[in-house]
């Protein structure tokens, strides 16, 4: 059994204390210890998840028991026992069962996951108390683990070992899920084969494909910030002498060149750099199928995740902070969205949910789509739901679109009951703000009886805007040109008073609401007649204003520049860029301005 | 923790002076004089164009271009409840290091204008007398006395350190 005395009570405290020891007095090599160790931690995981459908896969056995061991190897280097006793069970669990002697079934591997769990907890509490952090304590959750896997072990194989794999005609090639609706639902499965000894690698999403490993070399992220922010700046700095009055007079054809050259390797290096900063979905995509693995357990139901595309690469920061929406609609899936069994054979569906997850480009954005096989939104429910909450009357006619719509709202939810998992109605309008918070959309297309599928779409760089520099007074903006519908010099006949005061615009068949920049924001500026300046109809989620300007200074591709925490909470502005004379231009955000104009347009009758 | 913390007791008044002796930049603002810490200035630059942020508290001036970084400015005149005046070419801008939240950040700090580097021993450093309401006595971490002048030691993170409550 264990050969590790488990000890007393009071002896934790100081072996804590003096793991902690250890990795203080060498933090080079506490650095790699931890990125090591919590790298093969994430990669156990989809292993596993594969192991699940073919447990007596010795390859995929060896693919699991190499890295706990190595783990295992590492933290007694280190002198970490708390980790290595850990990693010593689990490893001698795997041992067992590649070498036979114990079949790896449902709980093997609900302890294996387990142990990846209680691991990083390990783990990230370590490196946390290293940086100086409080973290929580593992220490029970260790031993609970401890005891579980001595317990299985000891208990021998309570699952039978899986039947020879019956030879099956290959599965009918389903029918691509489009997104504009579901194809044809497929035929009832064959008969009780063992699912997955057919086809564990369309299945599991390519967690074996990922034998061929690209070259790679770690570096420290905060490294890599330097770097893109020093490119940022020479970008800036390149552009201001390209601009420079005195260079372009003095500019003969030469200089000229090796300007143009200048900038083109400039342009080149940042495309690089940013470049730099992206990382595949994969990694999100794979925890995606893990949460709905253990939702289904939860629920009773077995939800099949595909995924595709999961090689298209995001911004580091993107993919981070994707994380959380995504788990929401995966969620909302598996609970909502996904059908029991029971309903599933009434509605000739295969007794599996499927969800699929994929990445891919269009346009000028990056698409993930999240799409069920599911019962589709409950639209009239919906819609009683937003008469009850006075979000609609009764007779408003909606299209089904519209309807769908109002999940975003706050507070909105339809489960009859609030689940431990979702429907605490704090979901949708969550995920939304936080696409929104990185320029992107979300978008629904629901078919009842079919499924749904959310679609997020990202603007492939957080860096680097497209804007429209505007001018109001002595100050310069900016805004995003796909916040921006149209520009116009406004005829005196256009522009209605009310009050007394130019308030709204005639913009061909629509009247808009008019205002001028600098009063919205709050900042000065010398009147002038409406009709003697520019409006720039902006657009946020349906919702149009007509801003006046005193002028329109051209596109311009700015590098975006957060203005910190101190500015957090300035309404209308997002951040700011650096303008082509070096000054900075601050960005405007269209939804904060809009939101402006709602809040003070509130006196107009 | 530093090792040489000038702990020097006014019995008046029961504060003690923070201070560490080391180098200082002087400057003015109004009639008075300031030191911060060297370790904590990052740049000195004359007086620039500043864009204007709207819906902040008027000693925010705005921000600057800070070579590709946009940093925040701070009028301390306006933040210490002195009148505002025209710059003149005097008028400067000292970029500081402010501790927050456990990260840094670089803020700019508009002054009338800027002095010496002035190394100050613990012989020098004394404790804050009691002001009135002026300037409010925790950002300030001693006196120094050097050559018969008067130099108040600034708390920069306890001056400036930023918080959500900031931005309201």
């Amino acid at each position: 059994m264990s050969e590790w005395d488990h000890g007393t009570a009071g002896s934790d405290a100081t072996s804590d204390d003096a793991e902690l020891c250890m990795l203080q007095a060498d933090p080079e090599l506490a650095g790699m210890f931890f990125t090591e160790a919590l790298d093969h931690l994430g990669s156990i995981e989809n292993i596993v998840l594969a192991l699940e459908s073919a447990p007596t896969d010795v390859r995929l056995l060896n693919d699991v028991f190499r890295p706990f061991h190595t783990i295992k190897g590492n933290a007694g280097a280190l002198g970490i026992t708390s980790v290595q006793e850990a990693a010593h069970e689990v490893e001698s669990l795997l041992d067992l069962g590649r070498s036979g002697k114990h079949v790896i079934g449902p709980a093997e591997i609900d302890v294996i996951l387990k142990a990846v769990d209680v691991l990083t907890e390990m783990i990230g509490g370590l490196k946390r108390r290293v940086d100086g952090q409080a973290a929580p304590d593992s220490t029970d959750d260790r031993r609970a683990l401890i005891a579980e896997v001595e317990r299985i072990i000891a208990g021998g194989s309570t699952a039978a070992p899986p039947p020879p794999p019956v030879s099956v005609a290959p599965r009918e090639p389903e029918p691509e899920m489009s997104f504009a609706g579901f194809g044809p639902v497929p035929a009832p499965e064959p008969a009780a084969v063992h699912p997955g000894a057919s086809a564990p690698d369309a299945r599991i999403g390519g967690a074996k494909s990922d034998a061929v490993k690209v070259d790679t070399v770690k570096v420290d992220t905060r490294k890599l910030d330097n770097l893109v922010d020093m490119v940022g700046e020479l970008v800036i700095v390149q552009a201001m002498i390209n601009e420079d009055p005195t260079l372009r007079r003095a500019c003969d054809e030469r200089l000229g060149r090796n300007l143009n050259q200048l900038k083109r390797i400039t342009t080149d290096l940042q495309r690089n750099a940013l470049a730099m900063r992206m990382v595949p979905v994969r990694q999100t995509f794979q925890k995606m199928q893990r949460l709905a693995r253990d939702l289904g357990k939860k629920s009773g139901k077995t939800v099949d995740v595909e995924l595709s595309g999961e090689e298209t690469e995001l911004d580091r920061q993107v993919v981070e902070d994707i994380n959380d929406p995504l788990m929401h609609m995966v969620r909302n899936s598996c609970d909502h969205g996904i059908e029991d069994a029971e309903a599933r054979a009434r509605a000739g569906k295969p007794a599996q949910g499927r969800l699929k997850l994929s990445a891919y480009h269009h346009g000028g954005s990056i698409v993930i789509a999240v799409a069920d096989d599911g019962g589709g939104l409950p639209t009239e429910k919906i819609r009683g739901k937003a008469i009850a909450q006075g979000l609609i009357g009764e007779g408003d006619p909606l299209s089904d679109n519209e309807i769908h719509q109002l999940i975003f709202r706050p507070g909105f939810s339809t489960a009859d009951t609030v689940t431990e998992i979702s429907g605490r109605g704090v979901g949708m309008d969550v995920v939304r703000g936080n696409i929104e918070a990185l320029r992107g959309k979300v978008e629904i297309r629901s078919v009842a009886g079919r499924g749904t599928t959310f679609l997020i779409k990202l603007p492939l760089t957080l860096a680097v805007l497209d804007g429209l520099v505007l001018r109001a007074g002595d100050e310069r903006f900016v805004i995003p040109i796909f916040a921006v519908c149209e520009s116009l010099r406004p005829k005196p006949e256009q522009v209605h008073e009310v009050q007394g005061r130019p308030q709204m615009i005639q913009v061909r068949n629509s009247l808009l609401p008019l205002v001028s920049l600098a009063e919205l924001l709050g900042i000065g500026e010398v009147p002038a007649p409406a009709h003697e300046r520019t409006a720039v109809v902006i657009e946020d989620d349906g919702q149009r204003i007509a801003v006046l300007v005193d002028d329109l200074l051209g596109k311009q591709e700015v590098v975006i520049k957060s203005l910190g925490l101190a500015f957090a909470g300035v309404r209308g502005i997002a951040g700011g860029a650096i303008l082509g004379d070096g000054r900075v231009g601050l960005i405007l955000d269209a939804a904060g301005l809009v939101e402006l104009v709602s809040n003070t347009s509130a006196c107009v009758a | 923790m530093s090792l040489a913390t000038a702990r020097t007791d006014d019995p008046a008044t029961g504060t003690t002076a923070r201070a560490t002796p080391g180098k200082y930049l002087t400057f003015s603002l109004a009639s008075e004089e300031y030191g911060v810490s060297v370790l904590k200035v990052r740049e000195i630059m004359k007086m620039m164009d500043i864009t204007v942020v709207p819906q902040v508290p008027s000693h925010v001036r705005g921000v600057i271009n800070l070579r590709g970084k946009v940093i925040a400015v701070v009028d301390l005149r306006l933040k210490f409840g002195f009148e505002a005046k025209e710059e003149t070419d005097e008028t400067a801008i000292v970029v500081v290091e402010i501790a927050v939240d456990g990260g840094t950040i670089l803020t700019g700090l508009v002054v009338d204008s800027v002095s010496d580097v002035l190394n100050i021993v613990s012989d020098e450093i004394e404790a804050t007398p009691a002001f009135g309401d002026r300037v409010k006595t925790d950002y300030i971490s001693g006196m120094a006395k050097v050559k018969g002048r008067v130099k108040i030691l600034l708390d920069l993170d306890r001056a400036i350190g930023w918080d959500a409550r900031m931005s309201a």
